[in-house]
């Protein structure tokens, strides 16, 4: 049965290799709504121009639009400040030099085997440069975080780096207990929420956390922007990272003066269509009861974690009810590759490969999964579709 | 191009074949054409760099022929290791070198798989082009 919710994606209308498109690569990015494309092309059409600093009509539009994006986001997930960039990776690295650089000298950073590389990288390269000890969190068997040792670990720890919900797993941390030992210990903490926002309703300042970085694509809206959001006392502590346009409020030839909003850290001209997009993709999610769709999708991705262990899969998963709605299985003789490959042909769309979390395929003993991830626009239907094409090549092939 | 007569009948074969899945299932069967080369030879220098997978192939010259053994994790990999093997295997040294992977854009292959195993495809056609070169 086709839902209203598919009508509002033109994409899911094409045809692949023959088949009715059934995308479940939603943790990679998602679809994006009629809405949004139609926001993106309204600017484009009628509203293009620089924003802030020209007076005329249009940036005046394009300056209104680009903000709107800023306050929406705010109030979105209850932030006090929100720095746009392109995306989790730019936020996080945005993180690591502009509050890091300044503020984690000679302290330890903890982070865990479950993040994604973005949350590993931008912390090894400031280590380098500054000898900070990095902590790992260690997966247990059960695939959630050792929370012992995490406490072990707080000790001296300047910040502590955590993924909301993991891309690989689903699996949701203990976000709350990690915050109160953390703050208990005077350790900052830093949110990965690129998996977790688009799957529920993250109050920031309720958590507690200090920053938090996510990306548009991955809640409907478009590719190319992300954003930072920040407490007061932490935004309070950033020091500009990148220089030129719009970061400043003087320049003279001995030097010069920066904005003391987040325009702080958004040199040069920003990506004001994609804010625009953004905006209208969280005006599109607020139409839905997220806490529903989180339960449909969280159903169907159980159905499919089941059906895939009677046909032999592993699973890595453990879909509890706040994990997000993630598959991730592994056949014991088919390569997760050629998975694809074949799953493709018949016009459904997976991921495989280390999903950019090698150290948490390592722990786990393998080197990639095949992941099937829902998003709203997906339905029981497509999960059986999807089921049984892996029973058709399971039986050709394997 | 001019192709040897073996290499031929399977670029007539793949061009014959519509079904996106019926191909790959061709190339998965093709798999059993290459010559193992064991997982306990898979070494540093045997292997292809850039392939999403475990892929290893070695080239060896016997009486002027070229002779390639090549084993991979992924069935698929192993395949397109297999159609490689159908067309240089065997042949005399002069006649491989001539190939290019222009043939399995003939014989249209390449469309039925995504642009990272096209590009393993191509990085395992080099890697055992520059190995027929050395061993010359």
């Amino acid at each position: 049965m086709r839902m209203a919710i598919q009508d509002d994606f033109p994409i899911l209308q094409r045809q692949v290799n023959g088949h009715r498109l059934i995308y479940l690569d939603n943790a990679a990015t998602t679809q994006k709504p009629s809405t949004v494309i139609n926001a993106m092309n309204d600017y484009y059409t009628k509203h293009n121009a620089n924003v802030h600093r020209a007076v005329h009509t249009l940036a005046g539009e394009a300056t209104d639009g680009y903000e709107a994006c800023r306050t929406s986001l705010k109030s979105w997930f209850n932030a006090e400040r929100c720095i746009l960039t392109s995306g989790t990776t730019e936020a996080i690295n945005l993180a690591a030099h502009a509050w890091g650089h300044p503020q984690l000298k000679g302290r330890a950073i903890v982070l865990t085997e479950m993040e994604h590389h973005s949350d590993i990288v931008p912390w090894q390269m400031l280590a380098e440069t500054f000898g900070n000890e990095l902590r790992y969190v260690p997966v247990k068997q059960d695939l959630t975080l050792d929370m012992e040792a995490f406490e072990a670990s707080i000790e001296g720890a300047g910040l502590v780096c955590v993924v909301h919900t993991s891309n690989v797993l689903g699996v949701r941390n203990p976000i709350e207990e990690i915050i109160e030992i953390a703050h208990k210990h005077g350790a900052k903490v830093l949110l990965d929420a690129a998996q977790g926002a688009p799957h529920c309703q993250i109050d920031m300042t309720e958590l507690g956390a200090d920053m938090m970085a996510l990306s548009a694509h991955k809640m409907c809206g478009p590719t190319g922007i992300g954003c930072l959001l920040v407490n007061e006392d932490t935004f309070q502590e950033m020091k500009p990272f990148m220089g030129g346009g719009d970061m400043i409020e003087t320049v003279t030839l001995e030097g010069s003066t920066y904005q003391t909003n987040e325009h702080r850290f958004e040199a040069g001209t920003p990506r004001i269509a994609e804010a625009i997009g953004w905006n209208a993709a969280l005006d599109y999610l607020a139409t839905l009861n997220l806490e529903e769709q989180h339960l449909r999708l969280l159903n169907i991705a159980r159905h499919v974690a089941d059906a895939l262990r009677a046909m032999g899969m592993t699973v890595y998963g453990r879909h509890d009810d706040e994990d997000s709605s993630v598959v991730s299985f592994l056949h014991p003789t088919l390569h997760s590759e050629d998975f694809a490959h074949l799953l493709d042909a018949c016009g459904v769309a997976v991921r495989t490969g280390h999903h950019c979390a090698q150290p948490l395929l390592n722990r786990l003993g393998i080197s990639g999964t095949v992941r099937a991830s829902f998003y709203i626009y997906n339905t029981m239907q497509d999960a059986d579709e999807f089921l049984g094409h892996v029973g058709d090549i399971l039986e050709r092939f394997a | 191009m001019t192709y040897p007569e073996q290499l031929m009948e399977l670029i007539e074969d793949f061009q014959s074949i519509e079904d996106r899945m019926e191909r790959l299932e061709y190339v998965f069967d093709l798999a059993s054409e290459v010559n193992e080369l064991p997982v306990e030879a898979w070494t540093d220098s045997t292997r292809i760099h850039g392939c999403q997978s475990e892929a290893h192939v070695r080239v060896d010259i016997d009486n002027n022929n070229v002779r390639l053994y090549a084993g991979a994790d992924s069935k698929l990999v192993q395949g397109l290791m297999g159609i490689l093997t159908i067309a240089i295997d065997h042949q005399p040294i002069e006649i491989a070198r001539n190939l290019t992977p222009d043939f399995a854009m003939t014989m249209g292959i390449l469309n039925s798989l995504s642009p990272s195993r096209s590009n393993g495809f191509r990085n395992m056609f080099d890697k055992v082009m520059s190995e027929i070169s050395e061993e010359e």
